[in-house]
């Protein structure tokens, strides 16, 4: 498999799961009008709204809130100027400009990259990660980490959070609904098939499950591109696997001020507490390092 | 009914057509401007060989041969103009300054000195930089090469005046034996 192969089959697969999602949606709809009837649709662009408005303002504002929920300090080239040459590196590389760049104060090694464009990119590391990674590691990290800007993850994640979020506000408002007896329409009873009833109520009580299964799976494809566009930058297989050997020896984890931005680090801060793979924001660490392997060994 | 959807497809021939010539000029001038780049990067390490040379004297100075190497494969990249000139002396600078820097590795006063180990950061981070300009480009070449060749964008390389381009290659046996990987 080289990156080029893996590059195009991980578009595939978040371009499917988010026609997944759209379908989902469709369902929801659906179901809506078998249980509710038409009336109850007006819920949907009320969801949709308040979805849009909490997920889109979080993207518009990505790289100042990040700096605010982490707790990163932007720094400037002279207190690392290191740091700065390798990043301005694997940029050069990338074609991408320079972002900007912050250290967050934190013993586990990891790191993360936000911004909703690349003119607002920003890549940020923890001090530990600085510490015990090499030249050729940090140069492997700092790629996974442009490969995000360079993919737009943050627009990815943001699309698959609005459609999670609005049909997890519809299945929640539906289900508010049906405790106070409101909403459906007692002369409608009669005509529906008992059958297609107890099938649309199944699709709203699980709708939000299926979503946010979808979104985890969709931010795993994204994390998998961005080790394969990494590559992509670098041609250095070896880099990026080493570093993640790094994080999988290490068992600290960083210190979350925030659930709400453990997606976005290179190594899951929710990994110890994972319930199950299907719901991890992340592949395994063991499976992207068996992937780099394998590219380091096509020859 | 017929005009309407003999209108809308014209339309979306027009603005096809357009796309694609927009996308073949731009592909181009992304060449042109990653071309820029590697220049950029070479001029950067054109400015620090100067004082690499004389640290390096300082301390070993007998090392006339390498050290007049590298000056010499200096003033051939300053002075080149044309691309294919640009790669070769290109080629010629790199293997001089890792002759140099092989050489150094038998001088540890000079290794252990503050100046030259600032330097050595300063110049890897530039090599790599080089490297990294060279490869964006030879992508950006690949992309605009496949596009002018490939049916149907190749219908409108005439029409927006843009041509192959060959991939910077530099001169350097060595180089070429580098890669362990191939993509």
């Amino acid at each position: 498999m080289n990156f080029r192969k893996l590059q195009s089959a991980n578009q595939w697969k978040t371009a499917g799961l988010l026609a997944g999602m759209g379908l989902l949606v469709g369902l929801v709809v659906f179901a809506l009008l078998t249980y509710f009837g038409k009336g109850s649709t007006a819920v949907v662009p009320i969801a949709v709204t308040i979805a849009l408005i909490s997920v889109w303002g979080s993207y518009f504002l990505s790289d100042t809130l990040v700096i605010t929920m982490t707790g990163a300090r932007l720094i400037q080239r002279e207190e690392n100027p290191k740091l700065f040459d390798l990043i301005e590196e694997v940029a050069l590389a990338s074609g991408l400009k320079m972002p900007k760049v912050a250290i967050v104060q934190d013993n586990a090694p990891n790191a993360f990259a936000t911004g909703r464009n690349p003119d607002h990119a920003l890549i940020a590391f923890t001090t530990r990660i600085l510490e015990v990674m090499d030249r050729e590691e940090l140069q492997g990290v700092i790629a996974h980490e442009l490969s995000h800007v360079a993919n737009r993850d943050t627009l990815v994640s943001a699309v698959a959070a609005t459609t999670a979020g609005a049909i997890a506000i519809v299945s929640d408002m539906m289900m508010r609904m049906m405790w106070f007896g409101g909403g459906r329409d007692r002369d409608r009873e009669s005509e529906q098939n008992p059958i297609a009833l107890v099938l649309s109520l199944i699709v709203l009580i699980l709708a939000p499950l299926a979503a946010v299964l979808l979104k985890s799976a969709i931010s795993r494809k994204r994390e998998a591109l961005a080790d394969a566009t990494a590559v992509a930058f670098t041609r250095n297989p070896t880099g990026l696997r080493r570093a993640l050997e790094v994080l999988q020896a290490d068992t600290t984890v960083v210190a979350q001020k925030s659930n709400a931005v453990a997606h976005i680090w290179i190594e899951s801060p929710l990994d110890g507490k994972s319930v199950s793979k299907m719901f991890s924001t992340h592949p395994p660490l063991e499976e992207r390092i068996a992937i780099l392997r394998a590219m380091e060994g096509s020859n | 009914m017929t005009i309407i959807i003999v209108v809308a497809v014209i339309a979306l021939i027009t603005l096809w057509v357009i796309g694609s010539y927009n996308r073949l000029i731009r592909l181009n001038v992304s060449v042109e401007e990653a071309f820029a780049q590697i220049e950029v990067q070479l001029k950067r390490r054109a400015d620090l060989i100067p004082n690499l040379v004389e640290t390096v004297k300082g301390y070993a100075a007998h090392e006339k041969t390498t050290l007049d190497a590298v000056v010499a494969a200096r003033a051939k990249a300053t002075a080149a103009t044309t691309p294919g000139d640009v790669a070769a002396a290109d080629g010629q600078l790199t293997t001089a300054l890792r002759g140099l820097l092989a050489v150094t590795e038998n001088y540890p006063d000079l290794k252990a000195s503050a100046n030259f180990l600032s330097l050595q950061e300063e110049l890897s981070t530039t090599e790599n930089k080089v490297s990294f300009a060279r490869q964006f480009y030879n992508d950006n070449v690949r992309s605009l090469n496949q596009a002018i060749k490939t049916f149907p964008s190749s219908l409108f390389a005439g029409m927006a005046k843009v041509s192959a381009r060959a991939f910077y290659e530099i001169e350097n046996p060595a180089d070429r034996e580098v890669p362990k990987v191939q993509f």
